[in-house]
């Protein structure tokens, strides 16, 4: 196995929001919190509207990583961006440096006191015993542990959102560019992962407007 | 009028008060992660340590995600 990523397909995504749905609720995440989101660029533009669901992509060489003043970060075997919540000071500096923001902060008091730092586990929970209820508490269900994929991806009613082993990924979207003939926009996967498209893909023109007669 | 034992004495206290403190400073190393060791996600029951199952598994439900496969 290669490692783990998640892909967003810009041209299939209907922001439904089945993957946000998903999310919060597999993981009871509190009010206020959003592992994952749904975010539509050219709102409202006629043929350049595009929506990406997006959430902690567990990045390669992850900043959250490199910006945490206690080190709290660690990634797994399979490429996937977890913290310790016990360790975590909920400074917010993994915010700042995170390109998706990604890292959540649940109110933990009166006038605006950060909590410890909550964003999307890759459904593989955290360092606690696996599946145990302390885990479960703190870092939502360990789906990987379970065999299964994270709920959003399964979720996804157009299967926009691709989440497993980055190779057998590459071969699904391959294909689908191939049988629809043009390069989807793969946002944010060479900021997460450092891969460079072949050719940047084309900027996407609106429709022309037709002219009341 | 403090006597100049008394005053050794608190002038003391007050010298050697730090000494007690307790190190509050994380111990973090560069490039190190200070978190608690995690399980494998694969060394439980239903896969037994067994890497290469856990793998297939998430495989095939990786490409349960590809309609072409799975349709045609």
């Amino acid at each position: 196995m290669a490692r783990m990523k998640f892909i967003c397909d810009a041209e299939r995504c209907i922001e439904c929001n089945g993957c946000v749905t998903a999310c919060k609720n597999e993981h009871d995440v509190p009010w206020g919190v959003n592992r994952r989101r749904v975010v539509t660029l050219n709102d409202g533009i006629v043929g350049a509207e595009r929506s990406i669901s997006v959430a902690c992509m567990h990045c390669s060489d992850a900043p959250c990583k490199a910006v945490c003043p206690v080190n709290c970060f660690y990634t797994t075997d399979d490429g996937v961006v977890l913290h310790d919540k016990d360790l975590c000071i909920g400074c917010g500096y993994c915010f700042y440096a995170c390109p998706f923001g990604a890292p959540q902060f649940p109110q933990a008091g009166a006038f605006g006191l950060r909590g410890k730092m909550d964003k999307c586990t890759f459904c593989a929970g955290g360092p606690e015993k696996d599946t145990s209820k302390a885990e479960t508490e703190k870092y939502g269900r360990n789906r990987l542990a379970e065999g299964k994929l994270p709920a959003c991806a399964e979720m996804c009613s157009t299967k926009a959102l691709l989440a497993g082993d980055g190779d057998v990924l590459s071969d699904i979207y391959r294909e689908r560019v191939m049988r629809r003939g043009r390069g989807g926009d793969l946002w944010g996967h060479a900021t997460a992962y450092g891969v460079k498209a072949s050719s940047s893909p084309a900027p996407v023109q609106p429709a022309p407007t037709q002219q009341k007669s | 009028m403090i006597s100049p034992k008394l005053f050794l004495a608190l002038g003391a206290v007050v010298v050697v008060t730090a000494c007690g403190e307790k190190p509050q400073a994380v111990a973090v190393k560069p490039g190190q992660s200070a978190a608690k060791p995690d399980d494998k996600p694969y060394q439980n029951e239903q896969f037994k340590g067994d890497r290469a199952a856990w793998e297939r598994t998430l495989r095939a439900r990786a490409d349960n995600q590809n309609e072409y496969k799975r349709v045609n």
